[in-house]
């Protein structure tokens, strides 16, 4: 028996068509590969799309896949992601699973204040399946905490977690944190992640297989970045007994062939910079290739807008390349740049502007302060910044926007829920 | 009214107790002057009396031997008095300003005891202070009189904890660092040898209500939920953390620093592996470098107990600490959470001495390394104060251990203030602390101690003139301390209350979850 663990998806993620397209392929080859290796079941650990309600031609193309999986009698598991979760029942997940084409294992507010897992039952393989999705402003941790932690009786056959959160134990980035993996419920013989957007399978004293099969193609910046240098994108397989793991395999999946123009600007003119990208493009052969243009540091001398990057797109465009994507966020110039912490990503910049900021503030409320009140503040920026979609009349998406504000806050219409 | 002045000296001032008073040595009085009030404290009682000391043994002989059961001295109160020896602690203010005394009481002036109204220049605490017990007369605790000290100055000025068994070291610490989690305005990394500080089994950090957001517990078996496992990669240990820790011959430093250059940060792992290639060379250097290596492999192997799974020709360790295929960002996520002023607890109980000195060594260079860097970046004063809680500190900064060899705790001791690292040294031999590092340490939290030696050092090296003190310390009950301090006004006598007290309870149920 077998089946497969997706993560990290995050279908919509490609803007350009050309990269929307990459991304259909490689999902539709995914699910062509779950189907003739005849799968058993498929789990999706999170972010399977990119945003909670993607644009349309997304949806219509997830589900005809999903579709594939279901005429194919494959059952998907799934659980939210951080990306894909909305705190106001407002997911295309759900829509996915009021279709019938994804089970979402239930979880139970007990009484007592404890989360009880719900476990569902695969019925052609009596695997038992439960987890916690990744949700927003460290929701997931409450859930976590408040986990009330039975384990799974070992005697009913193999047990699956789904979860989606970077393990502090798994994460080799500083910058984020995490979750220490005793935060996990004890007792599973597989722990299908996803959050992580690289390839891991590791075991720990009390959780063996803690497994992430890292993003299918792109979901953040740097993940084209880290496939240009080699990176395996793809999905994971696992062969598994009545309740044993057999084997865990990685499936690579390749999207496209990537190529990486890596320029540092630190200490040098902007013509010189221009000079060395030109000198890097004309020694590197882009012809069906992504190419990854990086470019970063401190200019000394003329401006960032010296560097003309359209022409550099077309030039690339024209000599074949599928699409050129631009990291030039921590590209700046003496002359001209903005001051203050401005390296990293937008939500890195985001972040640590509202740490140092938070500091400046003294308020009561445990969720308003600290780590807390920067993951609010972030979830809140990112509510705000959700585009109105397409036929949404004005009054609606205020409406969409506010309540999500509020619900992200623990703010119901007459005060504090 | 509890007593008049009778005579004495600015340094020892002698008071007449009222016949219905009760003094105990380290009772705090007050003497009321025209415009302000000064602060006294009792350091020695004795008798006094307007007889011949000879009349009185003639008295009890006959109360002794004649069986006379009825005899009292005619006016009894005004013949026979207790004399309490004064020392003036500061002189408080209308306004509530506190100066060193500089004048001592009028003659003849009645003294009171202390209330908690003439002691309000206490400030109370908010989230930046630390509260570590109620001003203590005597043995009288004033419940209402909190103190409160100001944790980023007196962190980052280093702490010494002088305690012998049983006076409650471990109360106060744990006190002092439930009050830490309060804020992130001091950063902490507690090497807790006897793992009682989290509170696995009982009351302890964890029930802080922030305990989710600023405490961190690493343990090397069954981590609690919440808390992380700690695994340190082997390739993160360079030959510089077991500086001043471990000893080496010039030989065998040599040789490690050989297998550093070579393997990089696989040095260890390589080194545990290695066989002697050539074991019957007649050649001396190959010998004596054999040798060399040898050794150094029993000194590491033992120091962080390791063992070498001959079959997979892998390096193991005993205690499931050291690995070297995982943990490799261990140190830098303990350092990191250092610098955003959480408190990170370690339980090296299951690990030998020398290795919980190499663990700290490891986090504690890099958190100097990083703050000097702040402080070249005119950063540092966005950084919360870092501070190193150590037991058994002379292991570290004992004079001793130092003769041979500086270590990372001891450039801390030495230097750490002026990058905001401090250390907080929990010992019971402040006597083997070299004296200008135990000066460096201005603030001490003085509990109990019975050896004379002990107090002596520590007397000696008070931010305040404890010369008197000698008894007093002896005297220190389970949970009684004095802190001394640049940063309090005068040696403030304490009750450190007890951490189940301080525990704050969390009442009421859990509000119910909405699931998604």
């Amino acid at each position: 028996m077998r089946f497969a663990h997706f993560a990290d998806i995050h279908l919509g993620y490609g803007r350009s068509d050309a990269l929307a397209d990459l991304e259909r392929r490689v999902f539709t080859d995914s699910i062509s590969r779950c189907i003739s290796d005849d799968v058993d079941f498929v789990l999706m650990c999170g972010d399977i799309f990119h945003t909670n309600i993607p644009e349309m031609r997304v949806q219509k193309m997830a589900m005809e896949q999903l579709r594939r999986l279901h005429d194919a009698g494959i059952p998907v598991y799934a659980v939210y992601g951080s990306h894909d979760f909305s705190p106001i029942d407002n997911s295309v997940i759900d829509l996915v699973v009021s279709a019938g084409y994804m089970i979402k294992p239930p979880l139970t507010s007990l009484e007592s204040g404890d989360i009880s897992l719900g476990f569902v039952k695969d019925s052609k393989t009596g695997v038992r399946i439960a987890g916690i999705g990744g949700l927003k402003t460290g929701r997931d941790r409450d859930y976590y905490d408040a986990l009330a932690r039975e384990p799974p009786e070992s005697e009913q056959g193999l047990c699956i977690f789904l979860f989606h959160c970077g393990i502090t134990e798994m994460i080799n980035t500083i910058g984020d944190e995490g979750m220490p993996l005793s935060l996990l419920p004890g007792g599973f013989d597989y722990y299908a992640g996803g959050h992580l957007h690289k390839y891991q399978d590791r075991h720990f004293p009390g959780y063996a297989n803690v497994v992430y099969p890292g993003a299918l193609f792109a979901g953040h910046p740097s993940d084209m970045e880290n496939s240009a240098n080699g990176e395996r994108r793809g999905f994971v397989m696992v062969e598994f007994d009545h309740d044993i793991i057999k084997s865990v395999d990685f499936i690579e999946m390749t999207a496209c062939g990537y190529r990486l123009i890596d320029v540092d600007a630190n200490t040098k003119s902007s013509e010189y910079v221009r000079n060395e990208i030109t000198t890097e493009m004309s020694k590197i052969p882009v012809n069906n290739k992504v190419v990854i243009l990086k470019v970063y540091g401190e200019l000394a001398r003329g401006r960032t807008t010296d560097v003309d990057t359209g022409m550099i797109r077309r030039q690339l465009l024209d000599d074949g390349a599928i699409d050129v994507v631009m990291h030039m966020r921590d590209f700046t110039s003496k002359e001209y740049a903005i001051r203050g912490d401005s390296m990293g990503t937008v939500q890195e910049i985001e972040t640590n502007t509202f740490k140092d900021n938070i500091k400046q503030v003294n308020l009561k409320r445990n969720n308003l302060t600290g780590e807390q009140g920067v993951r609010l503040a972030q979830s809140i920026l990112s509510a705000t910044r959700k585009a109105r979609l397409a036929n949404e009349k004005s009054n609606d998406y205020n409406g969409r926007i506010t309540s999500e504000v509020l619900s992200h806050m623990d703010i119901s219409d007459g005060g504090v829920s | 009214m509890i007593g008049q002045i009778v005579g004495g000296s600015f340094r020892d001032i002698v008071l007449r107790q009222k016949s219905d008073s009760y003094l105990e040595i380290g009772d705090l009085l007050v003497s009321e002057e025209s415009d302000h009030i000064l602060i006294l404290q009792v350091f020695d009682l004795r008798y006094g009396s307007q007889m011949d000391s000879r009349l009185h043994e003639m008295m009890s002989g006959v109360v002794l031997e004649e069986q006379v059961t009825d005899s009292e001295f005619y006016e009894p109160d005004f013949v026979n008095y207790v004399l309490a020896r004064v020392k003036i602690l500061a002189r408080i203010n209308s306004d509530m300003t506190v100066l060193l005394p500089k004048g001592i009481p009028k003659f003849f002036n009645k003294l009171r005891m202390i209330t908690t109204q003439d002691l309000q220049f206490l400030q109370k605490g908010d989230h930046d202070k630390i509260f570590v017990g109620h001003i203590r007369s005597g043995s009288k605790v004033l419940t209402n009189a909190e103190v409160w000290l100001d944790a980023f100055k007196i962190f980052s000025h280093h702490v010494l904890i002088p305690a012998t068994t049983g006076r409650g070291k471990s109360n106060l610490v744990k006190t002092i660092l439930y009050h830490l989690l309060n804020s992130n305005r001091v950063g902490a990394l507690v090497l807790d040898a006897h793992n009682e500080y989290y509170g696995q089994k009982d009351i302890g950090l964890k029930d802080h209500p922030n305990s989710r957001n600023n405490l961190v517990y690493y343990t090397p078996t069954n981590p609690p939920p919440g808390s992380r496992h700690l695994i340190i990669n082997l390739n993160t240990i360079r030959p510089d953390h077991l500086d001043g820790i471990l000893n080496f011959s010039e030989a065998q430093e040599r040789s490690m620093y050989e297998f550093y250059s070579k393997y990089k940060e696989k040095w260890i792992t390589e080194m545990m592996l290695y066989k002697d290639t050539n074991p019957d060379s007649d050649n001396q250097n190959d010998a004596m470098s054999n040798t060399a290596v040898r050794v150094l492999k029993q000194k590491l192997r033992q120091a962080l107990g390791l063992r070498i799974n001959e079959e997979e020709n892998i390096v193991e360790s005993n205690h499931n600490v050291f690995k070297n295929n995982t943990g490799e960002n261990t140190i830098k996520q303990i350092v990191r959470n250092i610098a955003s002023g959480k408190i990170v607890v370690l339980d090296t109980s299951n690990l030998g001495d020398e290795a919980e000195l190499i663990v700290g060594s490891m986090i504690a260079s890099d958190i100097l390394n990083l703050y000097k860097t702040a402080r070249a970046q005119a950063k540092l004063h966005q950084k919360p104060v870092a501070t190193i809680v150590i037991e058994e500190a002379p292991r570290v900064i004992g004079e001793d251990v130092l003769k041979s060899r500086n270590n990372i705790y001891s450039t801390i001791a030495r230097e750490g203030r002026k990058f905001q690292v401090g250390l907080t040294a929990i010992t019971q031999l402040s006597s083997v602390i070299p004296k200008t590092i135990l000066a460096n340490m201005n603030t001490k939290m003085i509990l109990g101690n019975e050896l004379k030696l002990e107090r002596q050092a520590i007397i000696e090296s008070a931010s305040q003139d404890l010369s008197e003190d000698d008894r007093n310390i002896a005297g220190l009950d389970l949970g009684e301390a004095i802190i001394s301090s640049i940063y309090v006004p005068f040696a403030l006598p304490i009750k450190i209350p007890n951490f189940q007290d301080v525990v704050e309870k969390v009442s009421g149920s859990k509000p119910r979850m909405k699931v998604f």
